[in-house]
């Protein structure tokens, strides 16, 4: 596996935009399942009620991968967590459009031999374009022996 | 003087942890610590200052970094330009020999970490290739090890005449300080580690 021509040729690319809606019962049902108390995330009539910080990471683009990503090696890929970075508010209700891209491809070794990671990054914008969170979805593919 | 020699801040892919917390939780614990060592993942935070930190909580924060090569990954101290420039920090397939004898020509040490450990510590590759030239000093006690790994490496440590240290491969907060190294001076800086780390006489420090 080439991890500097992958890099060269897919991260910083997008591949997908997908819309989505911010629901209220999605939301606050994902807030409940965090275990939130804050009243911003499960208090309708609070002021600042909003998304829960991390809501958007439950939103999936239609393809995890660019569409001429090469397979081999990927298809036993796991999910190797997520990392959202909050920028602005996620209000309920809104509209959000998300660019998806590569945003790294890397190699490490661990206890269980050598492993590629994907990191696929979701950044979602409100209808005035500006970025409100940004999600990174890592997967790691372990090298077959 | 007690430092901790290997702990990944948010800095590395795997890191949780952020360096102020680190030093909160230390103080808060009340840990024996006199400072510790970053050692990002696969490169060098050349950028970072932690000074105000140090200031803060009194204690020392080093900055070193955990590299591959095909023995395992190995902790580097004394991280210089020269050094940067003489291998890739990003490569999992660096040659041990290489790291070492780059290291001491650029005058900085490097130390295998977690030798007990599968796959990316020095003693299943030591069965495999024999030993490697040139290796002084190794990760003797790691905060990281699973049962028997700790005792691999002091036996590897033995056989072949190595120094041992410590350190705690902290990824997050509450492991840092699992283990550490006492050295017999004050290091204050990254050029005090690498010339303790020469002069020896340095030991592993467990409490916990």
């Amino acid at each position: 596996m080439d991890v500097e021509a992958l890099r060269e040729r897919f991260v910083g690319v997008d591949f997908d935009t997908a819309e989505f809606r911010v629901d209220p019962d999605d939301a606050l049902a994902f807030a409940q399942a965090c275990g939130e108390t804050d009243p911003r995330y499960t208090d309708s009539s609070h002021p600042e009620y909003q998304a829960p910080p991390t809501f958007t990471a439950s939103f999936v683009s239609r393809r995890t991968m660019p569409e001429s990503f090469p397979q081999e090696g990927f298809r036993r890929a796991f999910d190797g967590g997520k990392c959202v970075v909050i920028h602005a508010p996620v209000p309920i209700g809104a509209r959000l459009t998300a660019t998806s891209s590569i945003a790294e491809v890397f190699r490490k070794t661990g206890r269980s031999g050598g492993m590629t990671f994907i990191v696929h990054r979701m950044e979602f914008r409100n209808d005035a374009g500006e970025l409100l969170t940004t999600v990174d979805w890592r997967m790691v593919a372990r090298d077959e022996v | 003087m007690i430092l901790d020699l290997h702990n990944h801040s948010i800095k590395s892919d795997d890191g949780r942890a952020r360096v102020e917390s680190y030093c909160q939780w230390i103080r808060k614990k009340e840990l024996p610590l006199d400072g510790f060592v970053l050692t990002e993942h696969r490169q060098f935070d050349a950028d970072s200052d932690y000074g105000a930190l140090e200031d803060e909580f009194g204690l020392r924060i080093l900055k070193g970094s955990e590299v591959e090569t095909e023995y395992g990954h190995v902790l580097v101290f004394g991280v210089n330009e020269d050094l940067l420039r003489a291998f890739d920090f990003t490569r999992i397939d660096l040659p041990l020999e290489t790291v070492v004898s780059e290291s001491r020509r650029c005058g900085a040490v490097a130390v295998p970490c977690h030798p007990g450990r599968p796959n990316v510590g020095l003693c299943a590759h030591y069965d495999a290739r024999g030993p490697a030239e040139g290796v002084r000093i190794i990760e003797v006690a790691s905060g990281g090890s699973r049962a028997g790994e700790d005792e691999a490496a002091r036996k590897l440590a033995d056989e072949h005449g190595y120094q041992g240290v410590g350190g705690s491969d902290a990824h997050i907060v509450s492991h840092i300080g699992r283990c550490a190294t006492r050295f017999p001076r004050p290091v204050r800086d990254e050029a005090d580690l690498v010339a303790a780390l020469q002069e020896g006489g340095f030991e592993v420090a467990r409490w916990t």
